[in-house]
């Protein structure tokens, strides 16, 4: 089996040590940095992916692989980096201000790097001009808010409405979720979507890429 | 009226397998692969070892009791508390934690990109303070029925918890408000425990705010008053 294929199928057995060692000799045996990452590592998070979404594995099962993955990535992304490879698309994350929860933004987090997404995490209690910032800087073309509380759902809307101020609607989108939020909230605050879960949000920004 | 500081010993609060597995999306009857067995037992022994829980409980009058839930007014028109809390036998607020170390540990774990260790330490926290609210709701009289009610459940407005906070002073068990009515520890709950025939504890969830919740707990507690 080839390298690649072994990393893939490491990622998809969940062992963090052995895609870490298959990586770096994936890296001295001078294989391409994008194929480890479309073929081994991707591939790898692509097949987990499938499984969630027959009922084959469980939440807990992705999440191990994530972290197999992500011990591979640490090896490649500076690689990444210095060649130029881009990845799919940048997405700014964070929860909003006056919030603290932060495990439904984290397990998004993870599903977007596992699809190839690259993610800037703010963390929690995000003020909406740190977003705004943040995606400008980096270029990056969607934000994604979460927040649990209704009390904190209008720093969505604000967050929305200095996008629109300084003219950058549509040109940096907006993916908001989390248990306050709903379909027809994220319509009336003009988000580009809404969002009810990590693999439909990864589901979602492959469809728009 | 007297505070009572309750301590809970870890045992009786550590949840069950299978409310944590659910949680997860592990459904009961779903064999279990043994490597998410393995993290479960795990994740508890860090979970046992990282927790400081402890509650407080405060008898309060019916008069008292209506004043805390007006709040600041921003209830919804009609909630199902509002009806229930009169005809109670006794009222008594209610708080309690699991305190900081646990949510430091789950946010270290994610850093460290321990996904899955985080995410069912997590789980398990947050059954655990489910299972709390239910061992304070055991302290009840034979004859009738307690029940847990929080703020920002069934239109009960979040922001209820000021006029809570005032009265019942978590503080002293570690928890405070933020200006956003989070509560700090983040593994929290506070409300009042309803004492009082089970009949009081009844109704149709036909409100407005039934519309958009996607907890469905109220249907969950009914069906076990009455079976
Ligand atoms: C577990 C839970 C708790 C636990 C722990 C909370 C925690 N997260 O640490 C405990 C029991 C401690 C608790 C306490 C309270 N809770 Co609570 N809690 C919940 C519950 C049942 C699940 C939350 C959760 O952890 N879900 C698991 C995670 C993984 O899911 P998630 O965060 O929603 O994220 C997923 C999706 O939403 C989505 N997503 C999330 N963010 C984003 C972002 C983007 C960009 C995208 C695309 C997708 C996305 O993807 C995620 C992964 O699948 C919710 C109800 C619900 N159904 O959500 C209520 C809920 C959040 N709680 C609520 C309340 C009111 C409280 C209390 C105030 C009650 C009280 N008075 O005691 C306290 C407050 C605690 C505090 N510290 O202040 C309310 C909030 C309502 C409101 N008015 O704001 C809710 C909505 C329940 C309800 N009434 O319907 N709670």
């Amino acid at each position: 089996m080839d390298i690649l294929q072994q990393i893939s199928e490491q990622i998809d057995l969940g062992d963090d040590e052995k895609v870490y060692e298959l990586t770096a000799t994936a890296i001295e045996q001078k294989i391409p940095v994008k194929r480890i990452l479309e073929e081994g590592l991707l591939d790898g998070m692509n097949i987990v992916g499938k499984k969630f979404k027959e009922h084959d594995i469980f939440l807990p099962e992705v999440l191990m692989a994530a972290k197999a993955m992500n011990a591979g990535m640490e090896l490649i992304k500076p690689l990444l980096l210095s060649g130029n490879i881009p990845m799919k698309a940048k997405v700014v994350l964070g929860t909003v201000r006056g919030d603290l929860h932060d495990i439904g933004k984290n397990l998004v987090g993870v599903m977007l790097k596992g699809a190839g997404f690259e993610v800037i995490d703010l963390g929690n209690d995000v003020s909406p001009e740190k977003f705004i910032e943040t995606a400008k800087r980096e270029g990056a073309q969607f934000i994604g808010m979460s927040t649990l509380l209704t009390t904190t759902m209008p720093v969505m809307k604000e967050v929305i409405e200095l996008l629109r101020i300084e003219n950058l609607e549509g040109k940096i989108k907006t993916l908001v979720g989390g248990a306050a939020v709903s379909k027809s909230y994220a319509e009336e605050i003009g988000a580009t979507a809404y969002c009810y879960d990590g693999s439909n949000a990864v589901e979602y920004l492959n469809s728009v890429i | 009226m007297k505070k009572i500081t309750l301590h809970f010993s870890i045992k009786e609060i550590t949840p069950d397998r299978e409310v944590v597995f659910e949680s997860q999306g592990i459904n009961e009857g779903r064999n279990v692969p043994e490597k998410i067995s393995d993290l479960y037992d795990y994740s508890l022994s860090v979970f046992q070892k990282d927790i400081e829980p402890k509650a407080i409980r405060q008898e309060i009058t019916i008069p008292e009791f209506s004043e805390i839930f007006q709040g600041n007014g921003d209830n919804d028109e009609n909630t199902p508390v509002q009806h229930i809390f009169s005809l109670a036998d006794s009222l008594e607020l209610f708080a309690f934690t699991l305190g900081q170390n646990i949510s430091d540990t789950i946010s270290g774990l994610f850093s460290s990109k321990d996904f899955a260790l985080a995410y069912m330490l997590d789980s398990i926290a947050s059954a655990s303070t489910d299972k709390a609210a239910s061992i304070a709701e055991q302290y009840s009289k034979e004859s009738a029925k307690t029940l847990l009610y929080s703020p920002g459940y069934c239109g009960w407005h979040i922001n209820g918890q000021k006029q809570l906070f005032k009265k019942l002073k978590p503080e002293r068990i570690g928890i405070s408000l933020s200006d956003q009515f989070l509560m700090i520890p983040l593994k929290s709950i506070s409300g009042v425990l309803i004492t009082g025939k089970k009949e009081i504890h009844t109704f149709d969830n036909d409100f407005t705010f039934c519309a958009q919740c996607k907890t469905f707990s109220c249907i969950a507690r009914q069906e076990h008053l009455l079976y």
